[in-house]
Parts: structure tokens; C-alpha cells; sequence
């Protein structure tokens, strides 16, 4: 547990936002800058439509890692759509931490239309990252908790 | 159960040059709901929309995803094809496997994984989207222009020319803003009132422009298209259909020692006056702060002046409401006075002006008479010195920017004084010289090179007086390194281009943003240079940040196309991507609870209250309800709500919970 | 007390209110008493036992009908009635505040605004043992803090009574209750627990007004109340805001700064 292991492919789910990190994930690819696959991109209209529960949501469904990208600060395509979703990821990372969730698991970051190289960086880096971490499995374990009994305390 | 078309495109070899696209095909066939998965080298082309429109019709499909480029390159098309079939547009999804797979990945298993992965995703996705039909808003083609400068003018004119009505307002008693009090333009020193004042009368007489001096705007309610705006027309106190303007009011007037606000005080006015010669419209209007009649209850002389009875002593302000469909924004700038300066004597001494004021003075119509003489003693100074940047790029006084019309103006005064006082020795202290614009760096160069103007690069650090001279202390940067000290008769500040006071008070009026120095911000800083963030408002000229004359005229043009573009359609066709609260049947009618967060949330106030009411007309409850003329779709509302009342067509949480489920239990 | 009852009886004698909700003598502690008549005005006391949140009657619409109805407010129940009206869930004029002093005077509040302005001398303050927990959760790893929570959230069976106890928690339809999608499990297990307290700590982040009501109904005394109480000491400062003094600008989670501090995106 929580060991690196080579063979570990983890998986990490994308969080983006269409205006911005969506549009430097495709410069990275017209840059045909390489990184890589274990990370899916689903795509939102702004960072501010990322409800935090999709997040535990991915956790649940045993994902081991999550990125959460869109405009820098000011640069939103809806104005303030950004800055509402960096007090919510201030204060729901407050929260987990203080419940003990592992919040190194899920990488923020802003990511411009023209960063294509940032979002390599932040794929491969956030794989890398988790590699380190290893498999979520004190997440999955609660999760299988229906089958095992393991906190029946 | 759901029949859903998958397509798989090769790109050429874009893709199926990494990505198994066989594959994909094969393994999304096999998926639950999927009726068929095809695979084609060019999906974009015509034999491949041809494919998917055949399978539509043959599987009668009600849901398409296409595995091709990003949905930011083609999604339009595959739409477009869907339509052509019959299927509603959105109901046609795009999976990204080029630039966010075969583009990025090396070939292999993981990549024809991911490919397939992504694909199951928008199925999942697409599973859940609804036929939508694109939101259709009536346009009142009827513009309101605020204020009345040369770019209200130049945008009023342009909207009327084409057709449409225009009402403009402006807060003063006189169109022609700041561009009415310069003397000379700059690189054609062609005389300003000359080119502007045909146009002001252009204005006047317009059919399709309705003129409203000495007016504001009180409120503006509405989106694009429909807005509603309240105006205040100021109690003028004069009868403007008895009114000549035969100017005996003015002439009786005792009250003759008021700065006049057209002289950038270098002047004096009346209190019921006509702020210029030229002024359109030609009335006049009390000013009652300074009226004697308003003050002290007594006087009445121009009353007695006037021929015509023209005069209402009991006037009020009027609130006039306009419906209107666009907006254009030209309330213009401001700038800095002398006495923000404390290094140059916090404005005390009368011989140290700024450069609007040096304006005055070198105009035929200021109060010399286009002579230049300084405003203490009245004599011609001999020795003048310029000071540009006064203000401008200088954090520490708060103000970054650069003005960028100091360079030149300060050229054109520097020449336009050489001009007229012969024996005159003008210096002109700058930090750069930026004369970027056509034939303006050769104006400066002529202003150095053919008028003998002195330039010295530094920084001018003080300016104080001694013996009736004004002694101007810098440091030339450029040749010797050296202090410089200058016994100068006059001292003309090019002080910085500001916001108009009040502009963030109107900028929330209209809900539209700023920036941190007031000016209003555009939608985009390069693409989107007149629009602003609210659809159906617009900006031009110096509102926006400090420009000349060409470049706020350009805009003005520019954002009356804009008006005149969305005024061409009877119907505003908008992409039916927002936010929707839920209603239900009773007892409950909508789950939402009427806490109004999301108001607080949304950027655009699409967020209106709506009163639920039983048959007997009482309120039942008070819901939010999303003005779709209003909303842009950002979803910042969705994420907010409690309890799931609001939600998002196209990013709805049905959609994107799928897809998170979809890709992690792969 | 004789004043409180006195005056409760009047208004409602003389149908000033209909209702005035207020606390009786419980078999162990006081609880909830909704006078209906003079008479039952009585039976009403008010004192430091009195810890019931009654600012949740406010909200339901069996008791507020048309009519006027006073409510015996402690500090909590008066942070709670400033917070319901900034998100519109109540109507000033119908609703009579009356409190009671620390030194036993009757206070008969003119409007809501009033109550501003009295509460704001009071300081919210976490108690001995909610800061003992705190800090012993603070020394801990983040593996241990995890296995804590776990401990103590396995065994919530999701009664919901900290919802139900909760002023705050008047939605028609509460996410637990949502099907389309399924965002949270509905069934009671580790998993299922955790989910629904981040989502109550996340709804009431910004808007908590720290009475604890949620920690004392629940049966199993799970110190949740220290999920959303933490949240509101670290942020509200932090975004500008004085935990337990709500303000009409909005509160730590609907408002933004573009200068709000973080040191976690890249």
C-alpha cells in the first residue's frame, strides 16, 4: 500500500474548462506535444460549473488521482466564473484535509488557450505525482465497504 | 432504450495513425444502446456526412457521436448534418481524439484504450442530452448612446445613417466633448471645432437621432434586445420650444465669475449659460448651484431679459423610459488636474496648466483668443516647458498606464506655441517619445527638427517659484547625465488620461465591468474590443482606455456595425446552452427554495424572481427564474445549488455525472 | 421569566401573534413549546438549558401561517433569523423577536436590522471540548485524522437528524432526496456517510451560524457540528467574514475576491 510501483497505471480524470484548459489541451496536440494516457478529459462550459461532488464522485468510482483546470485569474470567458470556483476549491480542500481526504490527489491549476506546454507539463507531472502516491485505496476501501466489514467499529 | 450512431474518423492518418480506429469501432458496437459504429477515413467530408446522415435515417437514430478532431474545429458540422437528417443538432456529440488523443499519445494499445474510452464517455453523455431548439429573442431596433462626444457622435450618426433610430444622451448642455475644446489636431493641425462642429450639427437635425443634453442615465433593466432604460433629463429652467437662443439672458446674467467648465477653467460663464459658441443645441441652461434666484430667491434678470417667456424657475427633473435594443458607451475621460501633483506645487501656481488648459489657450475660441498668455499676468511667456508622463506610467502615483495621447499632443503644443510666439524657447521633457499611428512620428520629428523644439529625456522632480519665474528641475537622462534647471514662464503638465468620475458608478448601473482604474473593459482585449461582457452593450472611444481622436472614431464605427449587424435580424438566435430552474406540478412547483445564492453567483444578472401564484392570485412562492436573453450558460449557478434546482441544457448533471461514471468504471 | 410570560400572554391575548414559539420544561431538559393561548404562556421559561435552535420553526409552513408570530430567541436563534433573511427564507413582518437579556431585561427587537446590531457584541466562541477535539485532530497525520472521521462517521445511520435540527436546512428537496443523477448513496455505510457530511460541511460553508444544533440531535454524538463549524473559523476570517455574524453582502462562498489567497493551483 501506498508504495511506488512501476506497473501502477493510475487513473486520473480531468476536470476542464471549454474556454480555456480545453483549448490548451488541443494546442498541445496541434503541438503534438506527447503525454500521457492516463488522463480523460471531460469537458464544462467554466471551472465554475465544477460541482465538487463530480470530484468525490471520481474518488468513489476509484480514481486515483484528479486535475481541475481553467482560466487563469481575470482571463475567464464568463468574468468571475473562475474566481467562484477558487473559493470553492479553497474551501472544499480545507475541508478534506480536515477530514483527512487526501487533497494531494487532485492538482488545480489555470492553463490558457495558449499553454498547450503547461498542460503536458500538468498531465505528465500529475501522473508522475500519483505514481509516487500509489493506488487510492484508502478511498476504495470505504468505498467497498458493502462487501468487507472493515469499520464496523 | 437509447439508438445511438458512433462514427470513427481516421482523419487521413491523423488519427488511425496511433489510434486502432477498427477497433474503437468494433468495441462501441458491442456498448449498450449503441445501434451501430462505423469507421471512415474523412467523417468531415461530404461521402462521410453522407454516412452519418444515411444511418440516421436507416437506424433511425436519436443520438450521434462522432469520434473525430476537437469538437471546437467540426462540431458545427456534424450538427449541421445531423439537422439535414432530421435529428435534432443536439443531440450529435464529439469526442476529442485527435488533439486529446492520437495527437498526443504514442501508437499503441493505451492510446486505442483511451480512444475508446472517450467515445463511451459521450455515449454515456449523449444518452442524456435533449433535443433543443435554439432560443429566439425580439430585437427592439431603437439604440441608446451614451454620452456625446465625438465618438457618441461618430456612433450615432452611423446607427441613424443606417436606418435605425437613436436616441443619444449626453450629461452636459452641449454635445461635442472633450474634442470641442482643442484647438488643433494632431498630425494635420486642422482646426478641431472646424471638423467636429459640422457633425454636432448633423446630429441636430438627424431624423432618425433623438438628442438629449443635460441627461443621464438613472437605470437600465432588460438584455440584449429588449433593454429598458430610464433617463433623467436635468432641470434645464428653460423652455427650449420658446427659447431662440438669442443669448439676452446671458448677457443680464450677474453672476459672470463662474469658472467656465468649456475653458478647463481658465475662463468664466454666466450661471444660466451656453457652454460654447458652437454648442448644440445653441440654448441655454441655469446652472442652480450658482444662480442667484436658486441661491437667494432673488434676481430674475434674465427673466426679464428674455423676449420669448422662455424661462421655467419651477422645473424638475424628468425621468424619461426608453425602450432600447443596443447600447453603445461613449462617456469618454477625463484628466488628472494640476494639484495632484505635490512635486509641481499642488496646482498654486497659475502658470503651471495642464495640457487641455493649454488647449484652451491656444484655441481662437478659448478666452485669449488663441493667444497664448499665462494665465497669472496675461503676459506671452517666453520660455515654456512641457512635462509628459505627468501622472501617466508612474505606479507610485497609482497610475501604470500610459495615456498615449500626451506624446503627440504635447508635439502638436510644443509646435503650435513656437507657431505663435516666435521668439519663444519651448522644452519639452519626456520619458519615450511613443508617436506609434500614421505620420505621427514624423509630426514629432517636425516638431524637433523644422520648430526647433527642445526635447530633454528625464524626469522633470520638481517645479517651484523664485522670483516670478518658474524654476523647472530634471535631470537629462539621455546625453549628459546631468541636472537641468530651466527658469521657465510656463509650465504645461501632460497630465493623465483617468476615467470619468462617476464611471464605475455607471458601469454598475449597466452591469458591465472595469477595470481597476475604472475604464470600462471590453469582452475580449483582442477580439472583442468593443463589445463588453453584457450582449448588447458596446464601447467606444476613451471610456474604455485613453485613444485619440482616429482610433475612438474607428471604434465608434466599429461598434455601430455591431449595432447595426444585431438590428438586421427581427429575431435574435442564441445557443440554447443555459441554465434553466426546474419547475414541477404542485404541491411543490419548483424545488427551488428562493435563496437567491445564485443571484449572487451569476456574472450576468440573469437571475430574476419569479412569484408562483395560486388561482387566487395569492403568492405561493418566490423562485429564481434564468432570463435567457441574459444567461451565457457558464453553469456557476448550477455548481452552487443546494438543491439541484438549476441545471445546465448541454452540461446538464445528468450529463456529466454519466461521464464520470462512465469513464472510471472502464 | 414572569416578564416573558406576561408579555407572551398579552400578545397573545390581545392577537398581536398568533403563535409565540418559545421553551418549556422538559422530563430532562427543556424543550420546544408553541403557545397557542395565554394560558399555555405559562408554561414558557428561558434559560441557560434552553439550547434548541427554534429559528428551524421559522421556516415551516404548518406554523407560519397568515398570522404574526413571536419567537423567544437566544444568541444562536438570532444569528440564525439575520441569516434566513439574507437568503429571503423569512418575512420580517411577520415574525416578532423577543430575547431576553444577560441581565434579565425583556427585548423586543423594531426589525431585523436591530438584531444586527445586538449580536455583533457577541463573540462566537467554540467550546472547550469542540476545541479539544479540533486540536487534537490538528496534531494528527492526515492518515490518522482519515481513520478518526471513518471511526466516527460508520456509524451514522443517516437519521438525518442533524438536517432536521438545523435551521439552515429548508430545502423542499434535499440532495439526498435527488435520483437524477444519484449524488449521493442513499444507503448508510462509510462511503454514503462521508459523501452526505462534505455536502451538508460544503451547503453550509459561508452560511453555518455555529449553534451546534446538528452535533446535539445527533443520537450517536458524532461531533459533526466541528465540520461546518471548522470551515466557517478558517474562512470566514479569511474571505472577510465574521463567523456568526451574517451579512447582507453575501456570504464567504456566493462572494469573490480576485485577490483571495491560495497556494495550491498551478
Amino acid at each position: 500500500m501506498n508504495t511506488t510501483n512501476s506497473e501502477f497505471e493510475p487513473k486520473i480524470v480531468a476536470f476542464v474548462c471549454n474556454w480555456c484548459t480545453y483549448a490548451g489541451a488541443d494546442l498541445t496536440g496541434t503541438s503534438r506535444l506527447k503525454y500521457a494516457t492516463n488522463v480523460k478529459i471531460v469537458r464544462f462550459p467554466c471551472t465554475g460549473r465544477i460541482d465538487f461532488m463530480l470530484l468525490l464522485r471520481a474518488f468513489a468510482q476509484g480514481a486515483d488521482g484528479i486535475i481541475v483546470s481553467g482560466c487563469h485569474p481575470n482571463d475567464c470567458h464568463y468574468t468571475s466564473g473562475n474566481f467562484h470556483a477558487r473559493r470553492r476549491w479553497i474551501t472544499f480542500r480545507g475541508l478534506l484535509d480536515f477530514m483527512g481526504i487526501d487533497v494531494k490527489r487532485i492538482q488545480y491549476s489555470w492553463v490558457s488557450a495558449a499553454e498547450g506546454a503547461k498542460w503536458a507539463d500538468v498531465v505528465n507531472s500529475t501522473v508522475a505525482n500519483i505514481r509516487e502516491l500509489g493506488p487510492y485505496t484508502e478511498y476504495k476501501k470505504v468505498a467497498e465497504y458493502l462487501d468487507k466489514e472493515d469499520y464496523n467499529g | 432504450m437509447s439508438k445511438i450512431g458512433v462514427f470513427i474518423c481516421h482523419c487521413g492518418e491523423n488519427i488511425s495513425a496511433t489510434v486502432d480506429c477498427e477497433r474503437v469501432a468494433q468495441e462501441l458496437a458491442k456498448v449498450e444502446g449503441v445501434e451501430c459504429a462505423i469507421d471512415y477515413k474523412y467523417m468531415c467530408s461530404d461521402p462521410g456526412q453522407t454516412i452519418i446522415k444515411d444511418a440516421i435515417r436507416e437506424h433511425h437514430l436519436d443520438g450521434v457521436v462522432v469520434g473525430a478532431c476537437s469538437p471546437r474545429m467540426h462540431e458545427p458540422t456534424f450538427r449541421r448534418a445531423c439537422a439535414e437528417a432530421g435529428l435534432n443538432p443536439y443531440l450529435c456529440e464529439i469526442a476529442n481524439l485527435r488533439e486529446h488523443c492520437s495527437w498526443v499519445h504514442e501508437k499503441g494499445d493505451a492510446t486505442t484504450n483511451k480512444a475508446i474510452d472517450l467515445v463511451k464517455m459521450l455515449v454515456e453523455k449523449v444518452k442524456r442530452n435533449k433535443p433543443l431548439e435554439s432560443i429566439k429573442v425580439p430585437i427592439t431596433k431603437k439604440a441608446l448612446v451614451i454620452g456625446g462626444g465625438i465618438a457618441g457622435i461618430q456612433a450615432s450618426l452611423d446607427i441613424a445613417n443606417a436606418g435605425h433610430q437613436v436616441i443619444l444622451v449626453e450629461k452636459d448642455p452641449s454635445i461635442g466633448g472633450h474634442m470641442s475644446q482643442l484647438s488643433e489636431t494632431f498630425p494635420t493641425l486642422d482646426c478641431s471645432q472646424c471638423i467636429l462642429t459640422p457633425r454636432m450639427v448633423e446630429v441636430a437635425q438627424h431624423p432618425n437621432i433623438t438628442l438629449y443634453t443635460y441627461a443621464e442615465l438613472e437605470s437600465l433593466e432588460g438584455f440584449i434586445g429588449n433593454f429598458t432604460a430610464k433617463i433623467r433629463l436635468k432641470a434645464k429652467s428653460v423652455d427650449y420650444k420658446k427659447c431662440t437662443g438669442c443669448g439676452a439672458c446671458m448677457q443680464k446674467c450677474p453672476q459672470k465669475k463662474i469658472p467656465s467648465e468649456f475653458n478647463a477653467g481658465l475662463g468664466t460663464r454666466t450661471a444660466i449659460y451656453v457652454p460654447f459658441p458652437q454648442a448644440v443645441p445653441n440654448k441655454p441652461v441655469i446652472d442652480r448651484e450658482h444662480c442667484n434666484y436658486y441661491k437667494r430667491g432673488k434676481c430674475k434678470l434674465c427673466e426679464t431679459a428674455c423676449p420669448t417667456g422662455a424661462i421655467e424657475w419651477d422645473k424638475e427633473d424628468e425621468i424619461l423610459t426608453e425602450q432600447v435594443g443596443a447600447i453603445v458607451v461613449t462617456t469618454g475621460f477625463n484628466v488628472k488636474g494640476t494639484d495632484f501633483f505635490p512635486e509641481y506645487g499642488y496646482g498654486k501656481y497659475k502658470d503651471v496648466i495642464t495640457g487641455l488648459q493649454f488647449e484652451r489657450l491656444a484655441s481662437a475660441s478659448g478666452p485669449t483668443f488663441g493667444e497664448i498668455r499665462r494665465p497669472s499676468d496675461g503676459t506671452i511667456p517666453k520660455k515654456i516647458v512641457f512635462i509628459a508622463c505627468a501622472g501617466s506610467r508612474d505606479p507610485a502615483k497609482g497610475i501604470p498606464y500610459c495615456s498615449k495621447i500626451c506624446c503627440m499632443y504635447t508635439a502638436k503644443h510644443a509646435m503650435l506655441y513656437q507657431h505663435k510666439v516666435h521668439d519663444g524657447e519651448s522644452t519639452v521633457f519626456y520619458m519615450d517619445i511613443r508617436a506609434g499611428g500614421k505620420n505621427y512620428e514624423e509630426f514629432v520629428r517636425r516638431a524637433i527638427e523644422e520648430d526647433h523644439v527642445n526635447y530633454v529625456r528625464g524626469r522633470v522632480a520638481r517645479v517651484y517659484e523664485k522670483d516670478g519665474k518658474l524654476i523647472v528641475k530634471g535631470v537629462d537622462t539621455l546625453l549628459s547625465g546631468e541636472q537641468v534647471e530651466i527658469e521657465a514662464d510656463m509650465v504645461v503638465l501632460a497630465t493623465a488620461g483617468v476615467a470619468n468620475c462617476g464611471a464605475e458608478v455607471l458601469a454598475q448601473k449597466m452591469h458591465i465591468s472595469y477595470d481597476p482604474y475604472h475604464f470600462f473593459a471590453e469582452a475580449h482585449p483582442k477580439l472583442k474590443p468593443v463589445e463588453t461582457n453584457t450582449a448588447g452593450i458596446f464601447l467606444a472611444g476613451a471610456c474604455q482606455a485613453p485613444k485619440d481622436i482616429p482610433e475612438t472614431v474607428g471604434m465608434a464605427s466599429g461598434a455601430a456595425v455591431k449595432v447595426a449587424g444585431l438590428f438586421s435580424n427581427n429575431e435574435l438566435v442564441r445557443e440554447p446552452l443555459i441554465a434553466v430552474v426546474n419547475r414541477m406540478p404542485p404541491p411543490v412547483f419548483s424545488t427551488c427554495v428562493g435563496c437567491f445564492m445564485c443571484q449572487t453567483a451569476c456574472p450576468y444578472n440573469a437571475i430574476e424572481r419569479e412569484e408562483i401564484k395560486g388561482r387566487d392570485g395569492k403568492v405561493i412562492k418566490t423562485v429564481a427564474k434564468v432570463n435567457p436573453g441574459l444567461c451565457q450558460g457558464c453553469g456557476t449557478c448550477v455548481a452552487f445549488c443546494r438543491s439541484k434546482s438549476i441545471d445546465i441544457q448541454g452540461y446538464s448533471n445528468e450529463q456529466v455525472f454519466a461521464e464520470v461514471m462512465s469513464l472510471l468504471n472502464q | 421569566m414572569d416578564k416573558l410570560r406576561e408579555r407572551a400572554a398579552a400578545l397573545l391575548a390581545d392577537g398581536t401573534v398568533a403563535l409565540v414559539i418559545g421553551y418549556e420544561e422538559g422530563t430532562n431538559k427543556p424543550r420546544p413549546l408553541f403557545c397557542h393561548t395565554a394560558e399555555d404562556a405559562g408554561k414558557l421559561i428561558y434559560d441557560s438549558r434552553c439550547i434548541n435552535n427554534l429559528a428551524v420553526y421559522l421556516t415551516k409552513k404548518e406554523l407560519m401561517g397568515t398570522e404574526k408570530v413571536a419567537i423567544t430567541a437566544t444568541i444562536p436563534v438570532l444569528r440564525s433569523i439575520l441569516q434566513l433573511s439574507v437568503e429571503n427564507q423569512l418575512n420580517e413582518e411577520k415574525i416578532l423577536v423577543i430575547t431576553v437579556t444577560e441581565q434579565g431585561e425583556l427585548k423586543e427587537f423594531a426589525g431585523f436590522a436591530e438584531i444586527e446590531s445586538y449580536i455583533a457584541d457577541f463573540q462566537l466562541k467554540l467550546s472547550g471540548k469542540e476545541q479539544e477535539i479540533i486540536e487534537k485532530l490538528e496534531g494528527m497525520t492526515r492518515e490518522e485524522r482519515f481513520e478518526f472521521w471513518m471511526k466516527e462517521l460508520s456509524h451514522c445511520f443517516k437519521c438525518y437528524a442533524c438536517r432536521a435540527a438545523c435551521p439552515l436546512c429548508y430545502c423542499t428537496k434535499c440532495i439526498v432526496e435527488e435520483n437524477r443523477p444519484q449524488w449521493i448513496n442513499p444507503w448508510a455505510a462509510p462511503l454514503a456517510n462521508i459523501e452526505w457530511h462534505i455536502n451538508r460541511a460544503m451547503h453550509m460553508a459561508g452560511r453555518c451560524i455555529g449553534c451546534g444544533a446538528c452535533g446535539d440531535a445527533c443520537p450517536l454524538g458524532i461531533p459533526i457540528q466541528l465540520l461546518t463549524r471548522k470551515m466557517m473559523e478558517d474562512l470566514g476570517p479569511e474571505f472577510g467574514f465574521v463567523p456568526g455574524q451574517p451579512s447582507k453582502n453575501g456570504n464567504a462562498l456566493s462572494t469573490w475576491k480576485a485577490d483571495d489567497k491560495e497556494n495550491f493551483i498551478r
